[in-house]
């Protein structure tokens, strides 16, 4: 094994991680869909030979995490001999590479002087994958077969020359060709971006040089892990979360339970206890349920670092099959991002226990209404999928902020005036949502509320709630929970409406109000404990009434 | 104004900087400058200022002031603002809180942005509604107006901030609440959101209003004692002071909108390199100023200075035009450590000026850059700053040696080692604001400048394949000289979306005339004959649907004919789209987004001096200094730049020293100066001798 120095091994680990941003700049410079460039729908990253993420780049932490298992599906597929300095290989199928069938991987591997060096991986959320709910997200498909076209690391160039066949049929099973490719084409541009970096490293240090400072970056990154989860208590950490429903069996609940046991200087993570597959598309695919315990378990440990492979080897699972984290085709798996969630909370939940000083309380669920009219003979057509911030989980020294879902990424909300210039509403209010928040010594984030008055004929409305039975901001350790999203039509009329579950609502009137209000974070700690003065504050801030003041936290306050 | 305001002979800049004021004082008939430094100690900003003046050789009577000041920048990064009320619509009080909600650190639960600036309490809501097209649904509430801002200024604020929703298209309850508050509460401070932005986004136009409001009280006694000061000593033209935007503006007018100083210092160095550009026709230029604690970092593309219209300051959104700088945390203070893993890394910590790198012997035991610099034989250890500073070489010696004592590695080679990883950052900053706008480095020159500017350049430049670099006279102080090479400058924009047609092209040509008017009042304050401004109109367009828009430049011609301005715009608009983005058709529809107008009042510029044609160079000195491509040290020439000519290159390894600045000729490069006396270093050609 080569040997390296501590001066190259940094000027290349930051080199790879510089990569790695490189290759995101290109993706949303070149990318033709909003989801892309203006959402970040997308994760990308530079996997070994060996399957190992050397980096990733910001983006959804789902997808970075699954990355490295893709690449090493497709090694087990076509074996490493046979792939070949311009080849590019593209795969989507939910049950290898850990995604919705929208979220297509493309990955490429580089070659230096006739050997390989790495592979430049890039998953994005496409516009539209040909299935039965333009641009995906179905709500209530029963199999993968209604959910677009199914791509299983299949060749789309080869040696350098792209497989027309497959372009073509890409061409004629998406609804918006033109967006899709331009999107492929900035997927291919970004793999590129990476190769010529990784070459041009290569040509400098060597191919040996660079696998060594790597190797000694993971290295290092698990040493790190380990050593600090040697230093934490043996146990075994059981949580459960019930679900509400998953889309086609309405109102049939289901569990997720997750086991984590500390032993050693290792973290091991079963499911067992959790339900079986479900008829509707919950489901999360087992790589996506492994990739979000990775990522709850890399913020407490490491939550600042650009992640490596080296991050999660001190984490095994233990995931039967056939599991609602471990569907089998062809069982739905296209709405897994609130099963996402869950787990991360789920994981963060167990960890709060172990290591509450560097772990935050639950957080509220996705909270997304879409707002659209799609006969354009009653106006023009349009879709406004609007995801709201929540309330994130008390922090064990700090109120918690309302802000983006912490598996989120780097995503930012939409302005006011960017929604009104641009869909027939008027936002009428967009607040704090006092009433949501979870009390405790300190505060979780309070939920937002966003009232749209629709202003033309014929808009519809698509809510979807999940953990409204079993709220996703649990408090601890004596904290209050959040609560619930909901949606409560013509508020504070005597045609209001309060709502609570899935639902596509309307046509509505113009004139009509549609009040969204997403969930808060629990609280930590008892509310005794919390400072009189803050609470003082609290209760001038119009956070909390004088009366809630009294009963949940012993303390008599004036309003401002 | 007195009776012995005239037109001055000098002009002087005034930088003030984390350890340093820069003074370049202009002799506008001959052009020729003197440059002069004053150590910054900040409780004694306006003495310190005071005493650098004081050794000018000019009577102030006969000078102006264009001024860089950090004060507005220093009270936000450490909170030390007043206490501001807000008014904004009903139902939106909570805007500032909320923001924009991402997490840019997207495995960490604990990220947050910095908390509202303002209780909730102190956010009031008035109601009054405006639509986006501009139209009044509801008007404003006269009664409630008055009753929230007495409420508020009973509750102690110093400073109040308003900011309704769709302002920028429509500012009339803005308008009128402003009037009615500056009567009602003369004493207060007041930030008014369409008087310093008119473009959309309700928290960020929010934040920047609050954050002015915040800033406002400290920034006006500043300026008020400065100025008072500068008059005591026989001072008697307007003070300017330097905008993020790269232009001077009244002190007078900066005092009700400090926000747009923030970046005052670092958009000095900027210009300056734009002004060597232009002189040298260079069209593409990596600008690079290596301070203390960062390296900051800004691209001149095909002759233009890359801007932006909304940045960040310690997490806040501040809007409006300025240079689009990174900064890097890597610099001469910055400190090398060993993280929890194992790695060897540099910075961002930094031992800034106290008690700075251990060899200021005031204390720092840590290894810094400047010590490995020391530590190499690069540095003089008797000529730091003219002498005015003795390092201590032992002292450096010292704090590398502990480090490499943990590490098992020589002296030398942790030392090369920790300036190794310091340019990698460096480079990797420089990679991300190039390759994001989709450029090639190599296909740009470095300007390199600041104290330690000539340290890194050749070395960073190597490794981005940028082969000619310079480093500019005095380049220590370069950021003074740009802010005295500064014209004046006023920035207007206005919000207006809608479908780019021709009513939308007339819309144009109409608004820029009103904003383009609006700036020509404001730069008549400075006494500058109206002949001697110009204006340019850009337009922030983009493709229908889309998010962000693409800055477009209109020529003057356009603004004659709608017809040609239409043409024009949507053709240069998808030509820079595809450059921008890989694609982009023509016929697509277009949106307009935001008109900007910005217009400059033209000042003299510093003559360039000649260079000497001069015989070949004698080294002043010899030195054992360690260069990477030898991996030793070896006995390398020392020249004073002043002796260096642009007719004989200087080959490396060399060392080319001056009074604040020294620059490392590594083997593979060579060194000369232009025509106007800059250093130039350029690389060999690949298998060159």
């Amino acid at each position: 094994m080569a040997q390296i120095d501590v001066v190259t091994a940094e000027v290349l680990r930051n080199a790879v991680v510089v990569a790695a941003e490189e290759m995101s700049s290109t993706l949303v410079r070149t990318a033709h869909n909003p989801l892309l460039y203006d959402v970040q729908d997308f994760g990308l990253g530079i996997i070994s030979p060996e399957g190992e993420c050397w980096a990733d780049a910001p983006g959804m932490t789902a997808f970075v995490g699954v990355l490295s298992h893709t690449v090493l599906s497709g090694i087990a597929v076509h074996g490493l001999e046979n792939m070949r300095d311009g080849d590019l290989f593209i795969a989507n199928d939910p049950y290898t590479t850990g995604n919705h069938i929208s979220d297509v991987s493309i990955y490429m591997p580089i070659f230096h002087e006739g050997r390989l060096v790495a592979f430049a991986a890039v998953t994005a959320h496409w516009a539209d994958i040909g299935g039965k709910t333009p641009g995906g997200w179905c709500p209530d498909s029963v199999d993968v077969y209604q959910e677009g076209i199914c791509f299983s690391h299949e060749k789309l160039i080869d040696g350098g020359r792209p497989v027309g066949a497959l372009w073509s049929i890409i061409r004629n099973n998406t609804r918006c060709p033109d967006v899709v490719l331009g999107d492929l084409n900035a997927q291919i541009a970004a793999c590129r971006q990476g190769a010529l970096r990784l070459t041009a490293l290569c040509a400098k240090y060597g191919l040996d040089q660079l696998h060594a400072a790597m190797r000694l970056a993971i290295q290092r990154a698990e040493d790190d892990a380990r050593g600090q989860i040697s230093a934490l208590p043996d146990g075994v950490y059981t949580v459960s979360q019930r679900m509400d429903e998953d889309g086609v069996a309405r109102g049939d609940p289901f569990d997720v339970v997750l086991t984590l046991t500390i032993a050693g200087d290792g973290i091991h993570a079963s499911f067992e206890g959790t339900s079986e597959v479900r008829a509707g598309p919950v489901n999360c695919p087992e790589h996506a349920a492994r990739s979000l315990v990775r990522a709850a378990i890399k913020g407490v440990l490491s939550p600042t670092e650009p992640a490596n492979e080296g991050d999660f080897k001190a984490l095994s699972f233990d995931i039967a099959p056939n599991l609602v984290v471990s569907p089998q085709r062809p069982a739905p798996v296209d709405s897994y991002g609130y099963m996402c969630i869950a787990v991360w909370e789920l994981t963060m939940r167990a960890l709060a226990m172990v290591v509450p000083d560097k772990a935050v309380a639950g957080g509220g669920q996705l909270c997304m209404p879409t707002l659209s009219r799609v006969d354009p003979r009653l106006g023009t057509p349009f879709v406004l999928a609007d995801p709201l911030d929540v309330g994130n989980g008390a922090r064990p020294n700090v109120d918690a902020p309302t802000m983006a879902i912490p598996t989120m990424g780097d995503v930012p909300n939409m302005p006011v005036e960017v929604i009104e210039m641009r869909y027939p509403v008027r936002v009428e209010r967009f607040g704090l949502r006092p009433e949501s928040i979870g009390h405790g010594r300190f505060l979780g984030g309070a939920g937002v509320r966003r009232d749209y008055r629709l202003l033309e004929r014929g808009i519809m409305v698509y809510t979807a709630f999940e953990n409204v039975g079993d709220p996703l901001g649990r408090g601890r350790d004596g904290g209050l929970d959040g609560a619930p999203p909901v949606v409560v039509v013509n508020p504070d009329t005597d045609r209001e409406v309060v709502m609570k579950s899935r639902a596509g609502i309307g046509p509505f009137e113009p004139g009509e109000v549609i009040s969204m209000r997403s969930g808060g974070g629990g609280g930590w700690g008892a509310p005794a404990d919390r400072d009189p003065a803050q609470v003082a504050r609290d209760v001038r801030n119009g956070l909390l009434s004088e009366a809630d003041a009294r009963s949940i936290y012993g303390v008599v306050a004036e309003p401002a | 104004m007195t009776a012995t305001a005239s037109i001055p002979s000098h002009r002087i800049a005034i930088d003030v900087g984390g350890t340093f004021v820069d003074y370049v004082l202009l002799d506008e008939a001959s052009g020729s400058i003197t440059i002069e430094k004053q150590l910054s100690t900040p409780e004694r900003i306006v003495d310190e200022v005071m005493t650098g003046i004081g050794r000018l050789p000019v009577a102030l009577s006969q000078t102006s002031i264009f001024h860089g000041t950090t004060v507005a920048l220093n009270t936000i990064v450490q909170e030390r603002g007043v206490a501001v009320g807000l008014l904004t619509t009903a139902g939106f009080r909570d805007i500032l809180e909320i923001g924009r909600g991402s997490r840019p650190e997207i495995y960490n639960p604990l990220f947050r942005e910095p908390p509202a600036l303002i209780d909730r309490f102190l956010r009031r809501e008035i109601a009054g509604r405006m639509d986006a097209q501009g139209r009044e649904v509801t008007p404003l509430d006269l009664d409630q107006l008055d009753r929230e801002a007495d409420a508020l200024v009973a509750a102690g604020v110093e400073a109040l901030a308003i900011c309704f929703l769709h302002s920028y298209t429509n500012n009339t309850h803005e308008a009128v609440a402003a009037e009615r508050i500056r009567r009602r509460h003369p004493g207060i401070a007041l930030a008014v959101s369409h008087e310093l932005v008119r473009e959309w986004r309700e928290f960020e136009r929010t934040s920047t209003t609050v954050l002015n409001a915040y800033v406002q009280p400290p920034f006006k006694r500043y300026i008020d004692a400065l100025v008072a000061r500068l008059e005591g000593a026989g001072y008697a033209n307007p003070l300017a002071v330097m905008q993020s935007n790269g232009g001077v503006s009244a002190a007078r007018r900066a005092a009700d909108r400090p926000i747009t100083t923030l970046e005052s210092g670092p958009a000095g160095g900027v210009i300056g390199a734009s002004v060597l550009a232009a002189e040298l026709g260079l069209k593409n230029v990596i600008c690079s100023d290596v301070g203390g604690t960062t390296v900051d970092l800004a691209l001149i593309e095909d002759g233009a200075i890359v801007e932006r219209n909304q940045t960040k300051i310690a997490g806040r959104p501040v809007l409006g035009p300025t240079i689009d700088i990174l900064s890097a945390g890597v610099g001469g203070g910055s400190i090398a450590w060993i993280d929890n893993r194992g790695s060897l890394r540099v910075g961002p910590r930094s031992a800034g000026s106290s008690p700075g790198p251990a060899c200021f012997g005031l204390g720092g035991s840590e290894p810094t850059v400047t010590d490995c610099h020391l530590v190499l034989g690069s540095l003089d250890p008797d000529r730091f700053l003219g002498a005015r500073i003795r390092l201590d070489v032992d002292a450096a010696r010292g704090a590398v040696d502990r480090l490499a004592g943990r590490l098992g590695l020589g002296r030398d080679e942790l030392a090369a080692g920790i300036l190794q990883i310091a340019e990698s950052n460096m480079i990797g900053a420089i990679r991300s604001i190039t390759v994001k706008r989709g450029l090639d480095p190599r296909d740009f020159t470095l300007v390199s400048y600041g104290g330690g500017g000539g340290f890194f350049a050749a070395a960073v430049a190597e490794e981005l394949g940028v082969r000619s670099i310079i480093v500019p006279t005095a380049s220590a102080t370069f950021s003074a000289w740009g802010i005295v090479s500064s014209d004046y400058r006023e920035d207007s924009a206005r919000t207006m979306v809608r479908t780019l047609d021709d009513a939308t092209a007339r819309e144009i040509v109409a608004v820029a005339r009103r904003l383009s008017a609006d700036n020509v009042e404001r730069l008549s304050e400075h006494n500058i004959d109206a002949g001697r401004i110009r204006s340019f109109v850009r337009c922030d367009v983009r493709f229908a649907g889309q998010e962000y828009t693409v800055t477009v430049g209109v020529d003057d011609d356009w603004l004659q004919s709608p017809d040609r301005l239409l043409a024009g715009l949507s053709e240069r608009f998808v030509d820079m789209h595809r450059r921008l983005y890989g694609h982009g058709e023509q016929g697509m529809p277009v949106e307009l987004v935001t008109v900007r107008v910005r217009s400059i009042g033209h000042v003299a510029r510093p003559a360039f001096p000649r260079a000497r044609d001069g015989a070949a160079p004698e080294p002043s000195a010899w030195r054992e200094t360690y260069f990477r491509a030898e991996g030793e040290r070896v006995r390398t020439p020392v020249y004073d730049r002043d002796a260096l000519s642009r007719l004989f290159a200087v080959e490396g390894p060399a060392i080319v020293e001056e009074w604040t600045t020294t620059t490392l000729v590594p083997p593979g490069w060579s060194a000369g100066t232009d025509r106007i006396g800059n250093l130039v270093l350029t690389a060999k050609a690949e298998g060159e001798e």
